[in-house]
């Protein structure tokens, strides 16, 4: 056995701590999902959290009760509602803030700052203000409990222009003249030159938009009050409220399978979410 | 000419600017115009002045709201950054491998949406069965009804708060982390300062724009918490706010008036009222950082 240096015992002890510490914080942020999953996966009348299980115990029962909830037409039709609310959030924001980003970041013409910087204001905005005076006009519009409804009021990203702004800044303006002199028009130059060069930015962008769309609560309450547009978030807050007598594994199966879109794109795109987030925080 | 000549330009901004003006400028100026009438969204509104933002800051449910908005704020903001910055210098410690597997852990509760956490959280609080009342109940503890007891809704919310914005504040700090030059720990280390002298006189002032922001924001989406509370207390129109009101915040109780008590202008007025609160909140700490920064 080779001699450990005695200096490095304290080292070493320390590595421990800070592994035990670790691993305890993680086992508390995790273990509510993973409680979610354990009671999905148990036998229909296993004491649920009398006896709290560490580990799922039957996999048929869990792919039972999935069933059970996807058999809903009700569910069912609310997951097409988010997903559709969020596809096409997340075109509509990628285009109409990549167009806007184009010309902020790479030409000069009168208004471009003023524009721009009504624009970061309404970093600056809390929703509070704006969300009743939005619902009056969607509702005046007649777009109450309808797609264009839940999707347009939210296209006009400021954080989306200001994200895809600050990339586009860093592509060479000779890059744009030689293309421009090669006889590439105005909307060629956008398509072949700009957006291939900030496509990691675009796919941030829109894998933040799919988890932000995907959560929103509040617009959809309000917005989608027939039950044949509500989302997944007004689904799973009616499976818990308490006048609803579900069980708690009817109420978990719910929330797994609406937890299961964003935490899959977590668990692909962890790195680009991070960044993303961190990117929103630093340079925001 | 030159209009002609930048014709592309405002083409290429217009579908943006266009939505921006209807669904963002617009309802600004229109909120403002509402919020001085009563207005039920059917009948004509009539003008009233002052009056909804008068009938606002006398009412009982604001107050009870502002007070909940206070503990909360003074509790979650804090504790959650102080979180934030032991995971971040936490998980910093450990080689590239582990730390990107600690930071993942850290941040899922971050992933989950709002409504989803607050689903999953009832249901550990739930009175008898709860998990948290079981796990209590073996250390002979009797059963709390923790969002039903004033003496405790506020608690367990701000533990999910903390729960959640622990690991979205710590990727913001790591962040900075990355930033902060090595040369100033080397040459803290010629100095002789050791492991934690480094990080009280390297790490930390460094990290003060950091974390001046990650407060400022947290202050901000603080003052305007709505799902968890919504959703912790029933989730309905008809039961928002919780036994006494004790988990009622300014959203809810501007988002009761409106859709609740279809007031739209008390509506629109509590949402300047907040816009108000929170700019100056901001420039009040924008103000008291340039003053330390002069001093």
């Amino acid at each position: 056995m080779i001699a450990v240096p005695r200096r490095n015992n304290k080292g070493l002890a320390w590595t421990v701590f800070r592994f035990a510490l670790a691993l305890l914080i993680a086992l508390i942020a995790i273990f509510p999902i993973w409680w979610m999953l354990n009671v999905v996966f148990a036998h229909p009348g296993e004491p649920v959290s009398l006896n709290p299980r560490l580990w799922p115990t039957s996999l048929s029962a869990g792919l039972s009760k999935i069933q059970a909830i996807l058999a809903e037409t009700g569910y069912l039709r609310a997951y097409g509602v988010s997903v559709a609310y969020a596809l096409l959030t997340i075109l509509g924001v990628l285009a109409v803030a990549s167009l806007a980003a184009f010309e902020f970041a790479l030409f000069d013409f009168p208004g471009r700052r003023l524009f721009f910087a009504v624009v970061l204001l309404a970093l600056m905005v809390p929703t509070a203000v704006t969300i009743i005076p939005t619902y009056l006009l969607t509702s005046r519009l007649g777009w109450l409990n309808t797609m264009q409804g839940l999707v347009v009021p939210g296209l006009a990203s400021a954080f989306g222009l200001f994200m895809l702004v600050q990339f586009m800044r860093a592509i060479p303006k000779d890059m744009i003249e030689a293309a421009r002199l090669d006889g590439a028009s105005h909307l060629q130059i956008y398509w072949h030159v700009a957006l291939p060069l900030c496509r990691n930015a675009l796919v941030t962008l829109a894998i933040l938009t799919f988890i932000q769309t995907w959560g929103n609560y509040m617009w959809p309450l309000i917005i989608s009050t027939q039950t044949d547009m509500y989302t997944v978030g007004q689904v799973v807050g009616l499976y818990n409220s308490p006048l609803s007598h579900n069980t708690v594994d009817t109420v978990m199966t719910a929330n797994l399978l609406a937890a299961l879109p964003p935490l899959i794109f977590f668990l692909i795109f962890q790195r680009k979410i991070v960044e993303g987030v961190a990117m929103s925080g630093t340079k925001g | 000419m030159s209009f002609r000549r930048h014709l592309p330009h405002y083409l290429m901004i217009a579908p943006f600017m266009i939505l921006f003006a209807a669904f963002f400028l617009y309802p600004i100026v229109s909120g403002l115009f509402y919020s001085f009438h009563d207005w039920n969204g059917v009948q004509p509104p009539v003008y009233v002045g002052l009056g909804n933002y008068a009938k606002i800051l006398q009412s009982r449910d604001f107050n009870r709201a502002m007070i909940n908005l206070a503990t909360y704020i003074a509790l979650t903001v804090p504790l959650g950054i102080l979180a934030a910055l032991g995971l971040a210098l936490l998980v910093d410690s450990f080689t590239p491998r582990w730390s990107n597997v600690f930071r993942n852990a850290f941040f899922m509760p971050v992933v989950l949406p709002a409504f989803l956490s607050a689903t999953i959280w009832r249901w550990i609080y739930a009175p008898n069965f709860g998990l948290l009342n079981t796990i209590l109940g073996m250390f002979g503890v009797g059963s709390v009804n923790f969002l039903n007891d004033t003496g405790t809704m506020l608690y367990a919310l701000i533990a999910v708060d903390i729960w959640v914005s622990a690991g979205f504040n710590m990727v913001i700090i790591l962040a900075g982390l990355k930033n902060i030059p090595t040369e100033l720990y080397e040459a803290a280390r010629l100095d002789g300062a050791s492991k934690w002298q480094q990080t009280v006189f390297v790490t930390l002032p460094m990290l003060g724009p950091v974390l001046f922001f990650v407060f400022t924001y947290g202050f901000i989406s603080a003052m305007q918490v709505f799902d968890k509370p919504w959703l912790l207390t029933g989730s309905s129109f008809a039961s928002y706010g919780g036994r006494r009101n004790a988990l009622l915040f300014p959203v809810m109780d501007m988002m009761g008036r409106a859709f609740g008590g279809v007031k739209f202008g008390e509506a629109a007025a509590y949402g300047f009222l907040l816009t108000v609160a929170i700019v100056a909140v901001t420039a009040l700490m924008f103000a008291v950082r340039s003053w330390r920064e002069r001093t």
